[in-house]
């Protein structure tokens, strides 16, 4: 500890996030009695870190404190990394403050261990900033370090263990540090606390009739396979892909982690928020862009395949996406992550989604319904289909039709009938099919039956000889491809997970017939 | 362990049914019932091979007992791919039971008994010579009721099975061969002499059968949720009988509604 008092340069802490790494950055503020009055930012500093000048005078003044008729320098070091965002604004305020020597004397700061980050208003409070979880994830691996952020953004750090100190105004900063007016750190919460059940968003008793298409959601969501969706309009393939996220398993702490990380940097919290524990669901419109698809940006955000990481990314009339959007998506779907070359810098976000893909029987969506007639013709449907391409088409694991179901005939009672579910009886079913991957796994980098590579199927996934004669039978009528056939094992290994049996055995490699492909 | 030819009705189709028959593995009864026979050449080409691979998985599939010669070649590929598919097979030796086998074929011969499949010959200590293979042609034809002739030479041991199928009114199939293949020279002629039926693939037999779930098809066409809501069943079992009707050939799909063939 020392008084910062007869100083002319002070040295001030943060941080900068470049994708998801945390670089910490030096501002170092300097205000010079010698010179023409001015205030210059050097360090690659972008226009939103260039216009902080304003916003910083302007706050400094309307907190009752005097912005001095110096010159002042700011450098944010190291100098070769671009620098964006407003969260400048308050460790710049702070160094000005200090450098200018009009702190009261019982000022003490320890500026080796705290961490300034935030955003200035013009009346000198703080704004929601983006990224504040990186930084307390940062300043955790310095012992004693404390952090001081935006009191609305201060809850996604609360599950951080470090002193967090949520700041209102630059005022209320002062205060606490001439010990006028102490600030209380947030009360940490573990993790644990906050992954409770959460109630799923569409429960799957409320879907009426469409047996199959539950049965190749719990599927989808034990062995993490993409799952195609095809039918008509309105019987319920949106409900489906909403209900889901629900079965998944829950997240764990270091899951819930990842996707708050993700979230904080895109600045997708709401205000307030702390963690996320719904596993995500995005549902992108077909008029996504490449970028918006994958992320981007002369800075590179995350796009929606990371903000579904760990989670659910529905497309629904999947044909309607840009060719390139969805072609985008094969390096992701292979690799589990996502990495964006900018002038920037490389930047790689994970992007480990389960896939729900929705598509209509034709563009007008009618063909083959039982009492509408299809008015496209033959052309526009085999145009309509053949815009997703076969690699697309091949890291889909399961093809399941959704039909169209009679309202008279609809009954959601749950008694004597043997396919009457609920979200919570199919995630136990999930939860227990996944324990069964994990420790058939152990000691690999594969944790769900859609990871496994060719020799891996070889490995984990017996054949009774019964159950090849199936396979082998069916391959031959259907002409499969060697890439179809070796996806017909793997569901069959997640049906016979879900059926607790060790080996794949003749009902499991019939069932998976039913999810081959169709189109 | 032996037992008498009267145990097999169907060798008494034969003039000459031998007196007595010795075995390795479990012989049944079962074992007997539903036998086909699949015999051709030493010299297996690739073409024999695929047709293999597309016959002998249907017809385990269809619970059917496999019989062949137990030689190289074809029949020892059969052996082979009927064991793969779990299906049982039964190896008819032209030797005595307790010959000594080369330790290939021993192992093929562990897998057959393995999968309760047997070696069977008429002889205990007879060596293999020049007329023990036609003599035990007769035994592989007359156990059959199907007898399909993969590939063959003009003069070779598998068309004397072929003989002994047609003289005992067995239902004789041949595969279609190309002209310059010798090994097809046999198999073509059957078919050009009317004596075989050219076997062209797709031939599946079905049996009728009292299953629900054909009943409710032959009905009115059913999506499969319809088919699990009558029947009141798990659509996971639904799901995989469906599958197996639809492999086997008896219902088929169009636009998720399935039909009576």
């Amino acid at each position: 500890m020392y008084t910062i008092r007869n100083n002319m340069l002070t040295k001030i802490r943060s941080t900068a996030n470049i994708g998801l790494t945390t670089i910490p950055i030096d501002v170092e503020v300097d205000v010079a009695t010698a010179g023409f009055p001015g205030f210059t930012i050097v360090g690659l500093a972008s226009k939103a870190v260039e216009e902080a000048r304003e916003r910083v005078k302007t706050a400094i003044i309307n907190s009752g404190f005097d912005f001095p008729p110096k010159k002042i320098t700011v450098n944010l070091a190291p100098a070769d990394i671009p620098k964006d965002g407003a969260a400048y604004d308050l460790p710049i305020a702070v160094g000005i403050l200090i450098a200018s020597e009009q702190l009261p004397e019982n000022t003490v700061f320890d500026l080796k261990k705290q961490f300034f980050y935030g955003e200035l208003s013009l009346d000198g409070t703080l704004r929601p900033t983006k990224g504040v979880l990186l930084l307390a994830l940062f300043a955790k691996k310095i012992t004693g370090s404390q952090i001081f952020v935006p009191e609305f953004s201060a809850n996604e750090a609360s599950v951080v263990n470090i002193p967090v100190y949520p700041v209102l105004t630059l005022h209320r900063i002062i205060q606490h540090f001439t010990k006028t007016k102490p600030l209380n750190p947030l009360t940490y919460i573990s993790v644990k606390d906050e992954l409770d059940m959460e109630p799923p968003e569409f429960d799957l008793s409320e879907i009426a009739g469409q047996e199959q298409a539950k049965r190749a959601i719990i599927i989808a969501a034990s062995g993490g396979h993409n799952m195609l969706m095809f039918g008509p309009p309105g019987t319920g393939k949106t409900m489906l892909a909403r209900a889901l996220p629900g079965i998944l398993p829950p997240l764990n702490e270091q899951e819930a982690l990842e996707v708050t990380r993700i979230y904080s940097i895109s600045g997708l919290l709401p205000p307030g928020a702390s963690l996320i524990t719904k596993r995500p669901f995005r549902a992108p419109h077909h008029g996504v862009s490449t970028v918006g698809l994958i992320g981007g940006g002369s800075n590179p955000m995350p796009g929606e395949v990371s903000l579904a990481h760990l989670g659910v990314l529905f497309l629904d009339e999947m044909p309607e996406f840009p060719r390139s959007a969805l072609e985008s998506l094969r390096q992701p779907m292979e690799d589990g992550d996502v990495e964006i070359v900018r002038v920037a810098g490389h930047v790689k976000y994970p992007a480990s989604f389960t896939l729900l893909a929705a598509i209509n029987p034709c563009p007008c969506g009618y063909l083959g319904h039982p009492k509408r007639a299809c008015t496209c013709s033959e052309r526009q449907i085999a145009k309509y289909r053949h815009r997703i391409s076969g690699p697309i088409l091949d890291r889909i694991d399961l093809h399941v039709s959704v039909s169209v179901i009679a309202v008279e005939k609809l009954s959601l009672s749950l008694k004597n009938n043997p396919n009457a579910i609920t979200s919570k009886q199919a995630k136990a079913m999930v939860v227990t099919a996944r324990d069964i991957q994990t420790k058939r796994f152990a000691g690999t980098n594969i944790y769900t039956n859609s990871q496994m590579k060719n020799k891996d199927v070889k490995k984990f996934c017996m054949l009774t000889p019964e159950s090849e004669n199936i396979l082998k039978l069916a391959s031959d009528t259907y002409n499969f491809s060697a890439r179809s056939y070796i996806r017909m094992i793997k569901v069959a290994r997640t049906i016979a997970d879900l059926d607790h049996k060790k080996d794949i055995l003749p009902n499991h490699i019939a069932e998976s017939l039913q999810y081959k492909q169709m189109v | 362990m032996s037992m008498k030819s009267q145990d097999i009705p169907q060798l008494s189709d034969l003039p000459n049914p031998p007196k007595q028959l010795f075995f390795i593995g479990k012989p049944t009864t079962v074992l007997f019932k539903n036998c086909v026979a699949i015999v051709g050449s030493r010299q297996i080409t690739e073409y024999g091979k695929r047709v293999i691979d597309m016959l002998v998985p249907k017809l385990v599939f269809e619970k059917k007992t496999i019989v062949s010669g137990f030689m190289r070649g074809v029949d020892q590929y059969t052996h082979r791919v009927c064991v793969e598919n779990g299906g049982k097979t039964i190896a008819v030796l032209g030797w005595g039971i307790d010959t000594i086998l080369t330790p290939e074929d021993k192992k093929l011969a562990e897998a057959i008994v393995s999968h309760d499949g047997i070696l069977l010959s008429e002889w205990q200590t007879q060596r293999p010579t020049l007329w023990t293979f036609p003599v035990r042609n007769r035994i592989v034809a007359a156990l059959s009721k199907d007898v399909y002739i993969i590939e063959a030479g003009l003069k070779s041991g598998s068309l004397i099975t072929a003989n002994w199928a047609v003289k005992l009114k067995r239902k004789l199939y041949a595969v279609p061969g190309p002209l310059t293949s010798r090994v097809s020279e046999g198999t073509n002629h059957l078919i050009a002499s009317g004596q075989a039926i050219m076997w062209l693939g797709d031939m599946m037999q079905t049996e009728q059968s009292n299953d629900p779930l054909i009943q409710l098809i032959s009905n009115e066409p059913l999506t499969i949720d319809q088919l699990a809501r009558k029947l009141n069943k798990p659509i996971a079992e639904i799901g995989a009988a469906v599958s197996l009707l639809q492999l086997s050939g008896q219902i088929f799909e169009r636009g998720g509604v399935y039909y009576k063939k």
